[in-house]
């Protein structure tokens, strides 16, 4: 390496060509990962682009307090040439690890040069040590560029805050490829792409699987246990662990067989076919779905397949008993309720079939995925055969439990369809109806009258509470009396935070592009349909620290309910399989690396990728 | 002195990859011409009527500043007609502070010069000691040089807030960059590239 350095000095100075290629920007020059080794430390290793070295003693690490802490790092070259005096560099790698543990943020700074070219200044990069997110704190805040000259009978034109708003524009003047039509996002690697690179296929298959288990409990997969649960009841007789076992593995599998099936399609296709499963139609029919499965638990009617459907499945699928095909047909459809529900791992797949067009991993990813999120099922079909009491009279409670269950999921599913405080309504006639049975329930023994008739009760007395609250004008079913309560107290003013409209990518770019050097942007993909999305709203959206964090942000919204091309060229912009997703961008319109968040939002994790992106701290 | 915090201002993007207008930049609130050309409390070295400034900023531990100087000096001299000025912008931590800040205390320009001249000839990484054993090399006093320094702190930390505050507007990366007429150019320069920099800025 040496050898090569003079040589190409040696060149140099016989040609009078440019010295060098134009410096790259650091992160280019020296590409920055965090990883955390298996004994507890954190790693850093650094890719190095050839002609640039990195020096060892200019790496360092304080605590989010600015204590200093130890890093290890190995020997590096020496580079003792006349020149430079004795100093240890590395070239193509470095890595460093420490042990020190912190509760906030740590610092990492580091410092090289490009040889024969620039040296740069140190580079600060705040670590979080539990998200192994990277952030670079001098490109969030203007403030931080507040030299002590400003006050010093400079014009006001020096001052680094007005001269931090250039910039951007001079960047983006010089490089006019970054111009106004793309998006400066971050460039993580896509989920799927960095798994494999690790440990190769079978640990995306591995971590899928994992994923999967995670999200089996969200709002999302929740529906899916009133359904097997109900399925299983609805064979009847006794059911034993190995049937139970069976009937649970064969929905699994056929979810996540059509789960894999849709995903494929849908990121091979380009079209997000999420769009298409939750158009209000298909809501309103899976809803109907729901309640006409509520009526066969009420015993109105024996649920049977067409006699046609029936035959063919029979003929292609053999030895199948009835009760196992329906259970497959269930599993099947059950992917359309819960495909729409994006989650990080299943935007990763989308996503990552859609760039590369590897149909075949991106589907076993998501296969996994529905695997992994019908594991618990599949224990509560084995196991539920014991809990579950013997065949006789309780069996026809049990089945109006869940005849109970589908309405609900009805009516959840139709409540985005429905007009706001229509679905009050619907609740209320479902708990009225419930507490109602509860009290006349007939066929209980003693013992167990006590605890329906209270449970009916309760159901009779919040049911009611339910249809005050709708005839008041309330529209959130957990504060039915939201609206009386607020007239009586009209003191506690709650501000909704406003969040303005954009349909498509050049209406999104001029935003960024007149908040740029102010504020830092949120921008939230969000639909009607999206389930999820409500969820964020109605708990995380209007938490206090929320709104304080937020505070400063440029929030722009993204409605997706209703799809057209500029929305969708959008979402390909900016690398979107589905709301709900939060972009966001900091003062100079970049995408924070680490601070996207797609599926679920929690005030946690909102708070965070908010401080990535500058938010003012107070 | 400056903070770490004061030298991050200047990293903003890390180091800018073109050469781009200098009106440009100004056009959005940068520093004017006259504040990047013509710091009063920086002498101009060279020729301090010339017709074309070459602006440096630059570390006294930076190799490329340093492996550069001696080609710099030559096309100044050479040309005759380029007024020269030297900008600290310190981003090797303490002992690159504590040298710029010697070398702003002196007396003179002329002493100014000798001291500038002494550390771009040192090599590489440098302690204390070794700033201190260079210019007592180059006949000046390191010691009266500090004292200097200690009562004449405020205008001379001043200045290199100044000269950050600019590196910064401009998103220079780091270590050498230099504005010459209306461009901006990171990184080492030859003597080639200077005499281009140099017409294409008299052509403007």
């Amino acid at each position: 390496m040496m050898r090569l350095f003079l040589l190409s000095l040696l060149f140099l100075s016989f040609f009078a060509a440019p010295l060098q290629a134009s410096p790259l920007p650091a992160d280019s020059a020296f590409q920055l990962t965090v990883s955390r080794n298996e004994d507890g430390s954190l790693r850093f290793d650094w890719s190095i682009t050839n002609g640039y070295y990195l020096y060892r003693e200019h790496i360092s690490i304080k605590a989010a307090d600015g204590r200093e802490l130890p890093i290890e790092t190995p020997a590096g070259e020496r580079k003792d040439d006349p020149t430079f005096g004795p100093t240890e560099v590395y070239y193509g790698a470095a890595t460093a690890t420490t042990r020190a543990t912190s509760d906030g943020p740590l610092e990492l700074t580091y410092q090289g040069c490009q040889e024969n070219g620039i040296c740069y200044i140190p580079q600060i990069r705040l670590i979080d040590p539990v998200a192994l997110a990277v952030s670079n704190p001098s490109e969030q805040v203007g403030s931080a560029g507040r030299a002590p000259s400003s006050g010093s009978g400079l014009p006001r034109a020096a001052a680094p805050e007005a001269s931090y708003g250039s910039t951007p524009e001079i960047a983006s003047t010089a490089a006019p490829a970054a111009g106004a039509s793309t998006f400066n996002l971050a460039s993580d690697d896509s989920l799927i792409q960095s798994i494999r690179s690790r440990g190769g296929t079978l640990l995306v298959v591995a971590s899928f699987l994992f994923f999967g288990l995670l999200i089996a409990f969200t709002p999302c997969v929740l529906p899916l246990y009133p359904i097997l649960a109900g399925v299983l009841v609805r064979g009847g007789g006794q059911l034993k662990p190995g049937r139970g076992f069976t009937l649970s593995s064969i929905y699994v599998l056929s979810f996540a067989t059509a789960f894999a099936l849709l995903g494929a399609v849908a990121g091979w296709s380009g079209q997000n076919l999420q769009m298409l499963l939750q158009s209000p139609v298909t809501t309103g029919a899976v809803a109907l779905i729901f309640v006409v499965l509520a009526l066969a638990m009420f015993g109105l009617f024996e649920l049977q397949l067409p006699a046609s459907w029936t035959n063919w499945i029979a003929q292609s699928t053999g030895a199948l008993s009835i009760s196992k095909r329906t259970v497959a047909v269930l599993g099947f459809s059950s992917a359309l309720i819960i495909g729409p529900c994006v989650t990080a791992p299943l935007a990763g797949a989308l996503l990552y079939i859609a760039q590369t067009g590897d149909m075949a991993l991106g589907a076993t990813a998501l296969f996994a995925l529905g695997i992994g999120k019908g594991i618990p099922l599949i224990a509560l079909g084995t196991m539920g055969g014991s809990i579950l009491p013997r065949a006789g009279a309780w069996m026809e409670s049990v089945k109006r439990v869940f005849g109970l269950a589908f309405l609900a999921t009805a009516i959840w599913m139709a409540s985005p369809l429905l007009p706001a405080g229509l679905d009050l309504v619907f609740w209320s006639a479902l708990l009225v109806g419930a507490g109602t049975w509860g009290l006349s329930s007939e066929n209980a023994t003693a013992h167990q009258r006590i605890p329906t008739r209270a449970f009916g009760t309760m159901a009779l007395v919040y049911g009611t509470l339910l249809l005050i609250g709708a005839a008041s004008g309330a529209t959130d079913p957990l504060r039915p009396l939201a609206a009386l309560a607020s007239r009586s107290a009209p003191a506690v003013e709650k501000r909704e935070l406003e969040f303005a409209d954009v349909t498509s990518a050049p209406e999104l770019q001029q935003f960024l592009q007149a908040s740029k050097a102010a504020e830092p942007t949120l921008v939230y993909f969000t639909a009607d349909w999206c389930i999820t999305c409500r969820t964020i709203e109605r708990s995380v959206l209007i938490d206090n620290q929320v709104r304080r964090g937020l505070d400063g942000f440029h929030l722009i919204k993204a409605d997706l309910s209703d799809m057209d091309g500029d929305k969708i060229e959008l979402m390909q912009q900016l690398k979107i399989a589905g709301p709900p997703t939060m972009v966001f961008f900091d003062r100079v319109a970049r995408e924070p690396a680490g601070s996207r968040l797609v599926g679920n939002v929690t005030v946690e994790g909102l708070l965070q990728s908010a401080g990535f992106a500058g938010a003012p701290q107070k | 002195m400056i903070s770490r915090r004061q030298m991050l201002t200047a990293s903003a993007a890390g180091a800018t990859a073109l050469v781009y207008p200098f009106s440009m930049a100004r056009a959005q609130g940068s520093p004017t011409p006259d504040q990047v050309f013509f710091d009063p409390e920086i002498p101009a070295l060279g020729n301090p009527k010339g017709d074309v400034t070459i602006v440096e900023y630059f570390d006294y531990q930076c190799p490329y500043c340093k492996v550069g100087h001696p080609e710099l000096m030559k096309v100044v001299e050479q040309d005759g007609k380029v007024r020269l000025v030297m900008k600290d912008f310190p981003i090797f931590g303490s002992v690159s502070i504590y040298a710029s800040t010697l070398v702003l205390a002196a007396h003179s320009e002329k002493a100014y010069e000798q001291a500038l001249n002494a550390l771009m000839a040192t090599e590489g990484r440098l302690r204390k000691e070794q700033v201190d054993a260079a210019l007592l090399r180059a006949g000046l006093d390191p010691t009266g040089l500090h004292l200097a320094f200690k009562r004449d702190a405020k205008r001379i930390d001043a200045i290199i807030a100044r000269n950050m505050a600019q590196a910064s507007a401009f998103n220079l990366g780091g270590t050498p960059a230099f504005v010459i007429g209306r461009k901006i150019y990171p990184g080492l320069m030859n003597e080639k590239a200077l005499k281009e920099a140099i017409a294409e800025a008299r052509k403007a």
